[in-house]
């Protein structure tokens, strides 16, 4: 990427530096990309994140407050304010926090910034699941058989009805798989839908629902789509991310294994197409559901994502394209200045989500201090961490510390890659889930790439705590008793001739 | 003796005496009190050459207030420590159950009690966030709530203490 | 220091036969000790459990640190008296390591008689204090008693080193600046209120813990008050008002550990320095011992063969080879330390006599500890001996070893008879530990020599009388004369009456003197001093 990277003259950009509005390790992977461009780099921050790495790379840090931390990094104003501050003519958001915020996107742009994003008008069509839905079935693409509330509130029940089973219940304001409900018997649809009904307005404050087929053990694909403001689009083939856990990924890889090359093709094809007739500018990733039935492969349209996504580096470890340099690229007005033909991909990548979760307790967030932080080293292996020694993982954020981001020749020297990289990092103070990623990695579905959404559900030994060994236990044991000041300095006080003899009796 | 370690939520009495050379370690296995030699010393770069009953693995360790935890065989794992006086104290007085604690970090909802409220066991005493997950915490037992600690929207770690009740009278 | 060259065969019959019979004496002694330490009557047991408390054997476990020895003292006292019905004479004492310190434990036996104090207990606990101030030891008593048994107590109530002498021990350690800590795990009534009166920290427990000078119903007979046992000496009581026990305990198992932590504020001793070098385990094997002590009691033995299986490496340096050999003399290190030994391979004589004298200046003036290994048949007698000055020159060795002040240890390791034992530094000469081997013997004289002249002295009498006694009659005078004799000059019988300071199974002989010596060197090494040599 960075051979890349020193062919892009920034020097007649409308901006020279670009303020990100986000924490964590995103903040840091895109200052990372805005230094190595050239441009000067300013961070918000909360002072819950004082210690974190994005603050000692940025050239400037502009401590916004809040209610909570989080309420600080969605405060508009504030980011603004701190924009104008260091004098930045753009605003990367990252992703969550404001970056699918229309309004912010407005305001941004308003303020004569540009927003490393898409429009407006593009956030609001994709925001909404059943508009950007309606919007690319008649478009002419692939979408689930479905019944939308909204289309006809009265007649709803009735046409849910009319699906085949099993149907899933979605809030059309919903996202990352909050509120979601499966019906697998007629006559709970009724009761089911009251319930996703409630949860909707009480997570999103919006009650409307859309019902659609539900596929069985589903694959979760996506693709990698940019497209310019001058209305090249072009895509950066997909991601199989189908290793979930309450609905959230943590492990994604490219290529998937579900696809060969024709499947390949026409998944990412109906992609760019998709973006191309919204005349999409940015980095996005159109979402698909994927599964068989009756021995044929289907796809269905999912969503679009108008942002960076958190797993975009598999992305460019194959194809070695820096997603952030061409955001800010097309951020600058810059076209593509590459056709589909020229993006070719070689190799294989994984990444790996760092959680601060305890995966044998529901996986249940875990916080403490940030003693140590082992990050391993190594061909193939890229680290994005957002957590520094001496910091701590609070449950103010969202548990997830990094990612581990692996490429090899294939995908068993990736997946060998990081079983070893995946052994050698620890971070000390705060339970993370790397001991069940690598019982993941090492589980035979996973190896044969035999995965779905569902794949954790149905096999929760691999999130269960292994039984510990008699000898691992002595272990543990002997170095908690070897570093315990009270035991040790007991044990070193007793006299040289008592400690050679040791246990006796005469 | 009696000083302990608590590991995924078991507890482990164990001691630690020095020997001619290194140390040896001291625990319950069965009914049996069996000693097994172990030595720990400083290897490169902060990480530690642990050595128990002839078997060597390098590991990584940090150390904060009563708790260690340890970098072995690509898994972190956490003990803490209970000095003999807190842990046998504890034993005694039955102090667990006036103290009702988070079971995962997460904020506080809302309270469904007053501080001198009387409660019953099971009963609703407050509602917690955690993962987007709401959580009803209820009365470990009947008593009456003597403190409550945070205020809806605050953060808590795991552990953390949210009501206390007042200690139940000595019969 | 050169390696003694063993010349034992172990492969000789005479080596195995003596193996087996001085193992099985080994393992007599072990059983009785076992018995002596665990077997109780199951009511007694079963009276513990009932009070929620602990043998005194698991209370020991609990204070005392993992992984370290306990030398305990006298485990059989008592065992040949009251018909056996005190086992250890109902106390424990011994040295131990307490949070790393070392620490004299004196703990009352529950579960024999309620832990009531018998003449020999007495005995057994102001011994006990004896060591601990001789070598400066703490104090960590665990209280557990009934008080004085009644039917004995003109044996253990009046007299100099009877009761009271526990508690002037107590109050001499105190000014002496060594801490004692008491537990109280039982009742602690009439004198026994003292031992945790007297100590600097009490702790105790709540519920079975008490102290008072009188118990409730001694109270009622005197006063008419009515009181129970909690208002009138329990925990929360002395604990809040009279102040009598600092910390209360809800347990046992508590109790123990705020003790463990109590000696855990007791300043580090500083150590006598003596020479000293890295310990070494004997070259030969300690078990060979078996294989070297005569099954017969008056059968002479190469002491060196001893030495060589209780110092480092088997290292000897031997002080005059060729002169006076019935005592050897010489220097070795034992767990690390330097010590002198002297040695009998024989009767003194003038010139063993004069060596040893000789060499226990030596070791004095170079401030090296010294371990006697007695088997002693006594000094030489005769015209010739006499004429040189026999009882001069035994009178020279007494001197020296009586004015030592180095520290000086003994074992009994075969016979002890006459003023042999004296002039090797027997009981009454302050040893500051005295160990038996299972198989020793001590009396005035010999128990056949003994046994003759008492039955010749019955039969003179008899026929005196104008008795004519058969060779039958004679031996049945004889026999119960010779029988008693001999109990009374056994092991068993000297460690019953706490002539010694407990039977040692002989391959433990080495970490006991380990234990001993490290324990010695808390207390300063004086400048050498005597009375007047009979030149």
């Amino acid at each position: 990427m960075s051979s890349h990277m020193t062919t892009i003259d920034t020097s007649s950009w409308p901006f020279d530096t670009v303020l990100v509005a986000n924490r964590g390790e995103i903040a840091a992977r895109i200052l990372r990309t805005i230094k190595a461009l050239g441009l000067k780099g300013a961070v918000v921050y909360h002072s819950a994140d004082r210690k974190t790495p994005a603050l000692a790379i940025a050239d400037q840090a502009v401590e916004i407050t809040g209610e909570t931390p989080v309420a600080a990094y969605l405060d508009a104003a504030q980011i603004l304010a701190a924009a104008r501050q260091v004098g930045a003519g753009a605003i990367h958001p990252g992703y969550g926090f404001l970056s699918e915020n229309a309004d912010f996107c407005r305001a941004v742009t308003d303020a004569g910034i540009a927003f490393v994003g898409p429009t407006p008008e593009q956030i609001e069509l994709m925001g909404d699941k059943v508009r950007a839905r309606a919007f690319v079935e008649k478009a002419g693409f692939p979408v689930a058989p479905s019944a939308i509330e909204d289309d006809d509130p009265a007649t709803f029940l009735e046409r849910a009805r009319a699906l085949p089973l099993p149907l899933l219940i979605k809030p059309a304001a919903g996202g990352g798989g909050k509120g979601m409900r499966v019906v697998r018997e007629a006559d709970q649809l009724e009761s089911e839908i009251e319930r996703a009904r409630s949860e909707g307005q009480r997570y999103f404050g919006d009650g409307r629902l859309y019902v659609e087929k539900f596929i069985e053990n589903p694959r979760h694909i996506e693709v990698q789509v940019l497209g310019d403001a001058h209305g090249n689009v072009v895509h950066l083939f997909e991601r199989e991310c189908s290793v979930q856990r309450r609905f959230q990924k943590i492990v994604e890889e490219t290529p998937s294994p579900a696809l060969d090359e024709k499947l390949r093709n026409e998944i990412c094809e109906t992609a760019a197409g998709i973006a191309r007739s919204a005349g999409y500018r940015n980095a996005g990733t159109v979402e698909f559901i994927f599964g068989e039935s009756g021995g044929e492969a289907e796809f269905y349209f999912l969503e679009t994502n108008t942002r960076l996504q958190v797993e975009h580096p598999v992305t460019e470890e194959i194809t070695g394209k820096d997603l952030v340099a061409e955001q800010l690229r097309i951020a600058a007005g810059e076209k593509l200045g590459y056709e589909q033909q020229d993006i070719t991909a070689s190799g294989h990548a994984i990444e790996f989500r760092i959680y601060a979760e305890d995966a044998a307790a529901g996986f249940t967030p875990t916080t403490g201090p940030v003693l140590r932080w082992k990050v391993p080293t190594g061909e193939g292996i890229r680290m994005d961490d957002g957590i520094v020694e001496g910091g701590a993982v609070t449950a103010a954020f969202d548990p997830m510390l990094a990612k581990l981001v692996i490429r090899g020749a294939d995908r068993e020297e990736a997946r060998a890659r990081a079983d070893a990289a995946l052994r050698d990092l620890a971070l000390l103070g705060c339970k993370t889930n790397t001991a069940f990623l690598r019982r993941l990695l090492n589980h035979p579905a996973f190896i044969a790439g035999d995965v779905h959404t569902g794949f954790l559900d149905a096999n929760p030994d691999i999130a269960a705590e292994p039984e510990l060994s008699e000898a691992t236990l002595h272990k543990l044991l002997a170095t908690a008793a070897l570093t315990n000041r009270p035991m040790r300095d007991n044990a070193d006080l007793t006299p040289d001739l008592h400690a050679a003899i040791g246990h006796w009796n005469n | 003796m009696q000083h302990g370690f608590k590991l995924l939520d078991a507890e482990h009495d164990i001691g630690l005496s020095r020997a001619r050379e290194g140390y040896r370690l001291h625990l319950n296995q069965g009914d049996e009190r069996i000693e097994i030699p172990v030595s720990l010393i400083q290897g490169e770069e902060g990480d530690w050459v642990l050595n128990v009953n002839g078997e060597v693995d390098h590991i990584s360790l940090a150390l904060d207030g009563d708790d260690v935890f340890i970098h072995l065989d690509g898994e972190v794992y956490q003990l803490t420590f209970e000095h003999a006086l807190q842990r046998l104290a504890e034993m005694s007085a039955g102090a667990a159950a006036d103290n009702v604690k988070a079971t995962m970090p997460g904020s506080l909802v809302s309270v469904a009690v007053a501080e001198g409220d009387h409660v019953k066991t099971g009963q609703t005493l407050l509602v917690m966030e955690s993962m987007k997950m709401e959580t009803t915490i209820v009365s470990p037992r009947d008593g009456v709530v003597q403190s409550i600690q945070f205020t809806p929207g605050q953060t808590f770690d795991k552990d953390a203490v949210l009501i206390t009740l007042e200690p139940e009278a000595e019969e | 220091m050169k390696r003694i060259v063993s010349s034992l065969n172990t492969q000789s019959e005479d080596f195995r036969a003596n193996y087996a019979h001085n193992l099985k004496n080994a393992e007599k002694f072990r059983e009785k000790q076992h018995a002596a330490r665990f077997d109780r009557a199951q009511r007694d047991l079963d009276r513990l459990a009932k009070q929620d408390k602990m043998t005194v054997r698991e209370r020991l476990k609990r204070l005392l640190d993992p992984g370290t020895p306990f030398l305990e003292l006298s485990s059989l006292a008592a065992g040949e008296a009251y018909g056996g019905e005190a086992p250890g004479a109902g106390v424990v004492t011994g040295i131990g390591i307490v949070s790393g310190r070392e620490v004299m434990i004196n703990a009352g036996d529950g579960s024999v008689k309620g832990g009531a104090w018998y003449p020999l207990t007495v005995k057994k606990a102001v011994r006990a204090l004896d060591i601990a101030i001789e070598n400066r030891l703490p104090v960590v008593h665990l209280c557990d008693s009934a008080g004085g048994f009644l039917p004995l107590q003109a044996e253990l109530f009046a007299d100099k080193y009877y009761a009271g002498r526990i508690f002037r021990n107590q109050c001499m350690l105190s000014k002496m600046g060594i801490q004692q800590v008491s537990v109280v795990l039982g009742h602690c009534t009439a004198g026994g209120a003292y031992v945790p009166g007297l100590s600097d920290y009490n702790v105790i427990v709540r519920g079975t813990g008490a102290i008072f000078l009188a118990g409730p119903p001694l109270v009622k007979a005197a006063t008419g008050e009515d009181v129970g046992v909690e208002e009138l000496g329990g925990c929360d009581m002395h604990t809040t008002t009279s102040g009598t026990a600092d910390y209360p305990a809800a347990s046992e198992e508590e109790a123990l550990a705020i003790c463990r932590d109590i000696v855990a504020q007791f300043k580090t001793p500083d150590k006598t320095r003596i020479e000293w070098q890295t310990p070494e385990d004997p070259y030969y094997d300690p078990s060979e011992l078996y294989g070297i002590l005569p099954r017969d009691i008056k059968q002479q033995f190469d002491m060196r063969e001893v030495i060589a299986r209780l110092v480092d490496g088997s290292r000897f340096h031997e002080y005059q080879p060729k002169y006076g050999t019935s005592l050897v003399c010489g220097y070795a290190h034992l767990w690390g330390y330097k010590v002198g030994i002297l040695a009998n391979n024989g009767v003194l004589f003038n010139d063993s006599s004069l060596k040893g004298a000789h060499f226990i200046q030596l070791c004095n003036q170079n401030r090296t500890p010294i371990i006697f290994l007695q088997n002693i048949t006594g000094f030489m007698v005769g015209k010739a001996y006499e004429e040189r000055g026999i009882t001069k020159d035994g009178a020279k060795m007494i001197m020296a070893m009586t004015g030592c002040e180095v520290p000086k240890f003994t074992v009994m390791c075969h016979g002890s008879f006459g003023a042999g034992n004296y002039g090797m530094s027997g009981r009454a000469f302050d040893s500051r530990f005295l160990f038996t081997w299972p198989q020793h013997e001590i009396s005035v004289m010999g128990a056949e020599q003994a046994a003759n002249t008492l039955a010749e002295v019955k039969v003179r009498q008899l026929q005196r009388e104008g008795k004519e006694l058969s060779k039958e009659d004679i031996e049945a005078i004889r026999q119960p004369v010779l029988a008693e004799f001999k109990r009374k000059s056994s092991a068993y019988w000297s460690t019953s009456e706490i002539w010694d300071d407990g039977i040692l199974d002989p391959v433990d002989t080495r970490n006991a003197l380990g234990i001993s010596l490290s324990a010695a060197l808390n207390t300063p090494i004086g400048d050498p001093r005597y009375g007047i040599f009979r030149l």
